[in-house]
């Protein structure tokens, strides 16, 4: 599903904390692994391929509203620990940006993070069972996969998170079923009555997030993005394979022959 | 997303809001969020997207850009609140939360440029997360500019290819490896840079002086007040809900007076 389009203020206060603490002691975790050896590669290899995530998600299939996101190319480039802190990069640039909450970064960055990693891990896996000549059916199999099983994460935090203060709302002078806002000087601009609204008493009663309803929208229109973004990774994989194929089947931090500068290698 | 015009306003506006310290304005975008993050009140947090409308028309930000950006969420809310939430008004609050939410970060990113932004998150964040942000920062606009570039061949070879859509689609497809194989090489020459300079972790970035004090301390108190309401009228619960009309009504009035004060010529 890649990051959760769901606003700010939606999900509970405790699963939005639980989100940052989770999403704080992985990045401090992928740190101290990322310093243990080059980190001058590491950094500018982070930015790019958190920029080129974000690039890639700026670019709108226009019919359908919906994005390429690359997380699972990014995962095979970066592995799953470089892939954690960009994923938490790439979602506070989306953030800032108004594309998904700021409150929920925590819970978004995990979100991508498991993409990533899963993504790697099961191309890993395919590439491995199906041999290096089917590179792009390991991406595209991988992709459906990895993109499945966050949709189920994304159904089981609203699952969590539904119902509760998350969905607790007062009208104002909104009445709530006809959606019309009653007038405060209906009962003459000089009355007790006047600032008197609608909804004299109690808030309305909390009521919870439809999950099954979500469950269904989210399970009848993610499988056109999964096969989407199935096919262009698979397109994309399968090109840099050919082209350079140690990018993808030992990731960006492989070693990379260098070629001779300047008068270094002439003989 | 057109991050040149947001880094172009950010970085070459002239208004107070432009002139503020960074901190203050993340103080502040802080407050307005939890405001509208804590508020059960439809109009109340209505009130609050208001204000910051009122805030990026007085500050003569680029106002379809904004408004675009800001629209974005809403309309994802609408989805959402559709797919999930219980009752139409449940769903009029997802969209009017997201909205206000996204309104006052994009209002923080075009005064605001990203480095300076990036710099408070830097000292509390892990070294190699803070340095990597500045990276993605600095390479987003090269490959975003490649990327354009890449756009414009597909679109010309797409138009070759008409009634070819499979062969535009391995177009599409070799454009976008191309990039990925960019990306790569771009990553080497950043490495290149940083190994001759002697880069061992730690970029750092400078923070200029706010240009005025005072300002700051009422964007402060500004901000400060709408927490305080919000935390009145969440803690009053529906002993206010009669008069929460009032400050939705005080913010559509700051925004036509701030409306008409644009529309005066300098």
């Amino acid at each position: 599903m890649s990051h959760i389009h769901i606003p700010d203020g939606v999900l509970p206060l405790w699963l939005v904390a639980a989100g940052w603490v989770v999403t704080l002691a992985l990045l401090w975790y992928a740190s101290r692994r990322a310093r243990a050896a080059d980190v001058r590669r590491k950094v500018p290899l982070l930015g790019v391929v958190a920029a080129l995530v974000l690039v890639s998600m700026s670019t709108e299939i226009v019919p359908i509203a919906y994005h390429v996101n690359l997380t699972v190319v990014a995962g095979v480039l970066l592995g799953p620990w470089l892939g954690a802190i960009a994923a938490f990069i790439v979602v506070v640039m989306l953030a800032l940006l108004g594309h998904g909450g700021v409150t929920v970064i925590g819970l978004n960055a995990l979100m991508i993070g498991i993409e990533m990693a899963l993504g790697w891990g099961l191309f890993r896996l395919f590439v491995r069972v199906l041999g290096r000549p089917r590179v792009r059916w390991a991406a595209a199999l991988s992709t459906v996969l990895t993109l499945a099983v966050t949709t189920t994460l994304l159904v089981g935090l609203v699952a969590l998170g539904g119902g509760g203060a998350a969905t607790g709302r007062e009208t104002g002078a909104l009445d709530p079923n006809s959606l019309t806002f009653a007038n405060p000087f209906g009962a003459g601009v000089i009355s007790v009555n006047t600032l008197r609204g609608a909804e004299p008493g109690s808030a309305e009663p909390v009521a919870a997030l439809s999950v099954e309803r979500f469950a269904l929208v989210v399970y009848t229109l993610g499988p056109l993005g999964w096969l989407l973004e199935a096919l262009v990774s698979a397109a994309v994989l399968g090109y840099v394979a050919r082209v350079r194929p140690q990018l993808v089947f030992g990731g960006a931090l492989a070693a990379v022959p260098r070629g001779p500068t300047g008068d270094a290698g002439v003989s | 997303m057109d991050v040149r015009a947001i880094d172009l306003s950010a970085t070459s506006g002239h208004s107070r809001l432009h002139g503020a310290s960074a901190a203050a304005k993340l103080a502040a975008f802080g407050l307005v969020l939890a405001a509208a993050v804590l508020q059960q009140n439809l109009l109340v947090v209505a009130a609050c997207g208001l204000l910051l409308a009122a805030l990026a028309v007085g500050s003569r930000l680029p106002l379809r850009a904004v408004f675009g950006l800001a629209a974005y969420p809403g309309v994802f809310a609408a989805v959402f609140a559709l797919a999930a939430a219980p009752d139409l008004l449940s769903g009029a609050m997802f969209a009017v939360r997201a909205v206000t939410a996204a309104l006052g970060a994009i209002i923080l990113v075009f005064v605001t440029p990203y480095p300076q932004i990036f710099a408070p998150l830097q000292r509390v964040l892990p070294e190699v997360v803070g340095d990597a942000m500045l990276m993605t920062y600095r390479s987003l606009f090269l490959l975003a500019d490649k990327f354009e570039h890449l756009r414009l061949a597909i679109r010309l070879r797409s138009g070759l290819s008409r009634g070819h859509p499979v062969r535009a689609a391995r177009a599409s497809a070799s454009a976008l490896g191309s990039l990925v194989l960019y990306a790569v090489d771009l990553a080497q020459r950043e490495y290149d840079v940083l190994r001759i300079r002697g880069y061992e972790g730690g970029l750092r970035v400078s923070s200029p002086a706010a240009a005025s004090r005072v300002f700051d301390a009422g964007l402060l108190l500004a901000a400060g007040s709408v927490f305080a309401l919000a935390v009145v009228f969440r803690l009053a619960g529906a002993a206010l809900t009669p008069v929460s009309w009032l400050p939705a009504a005080f913010a559509a009035l700051v925004l036509l007076v701030t409306l008409a004060w644009r529309l005066v010529p300098r």
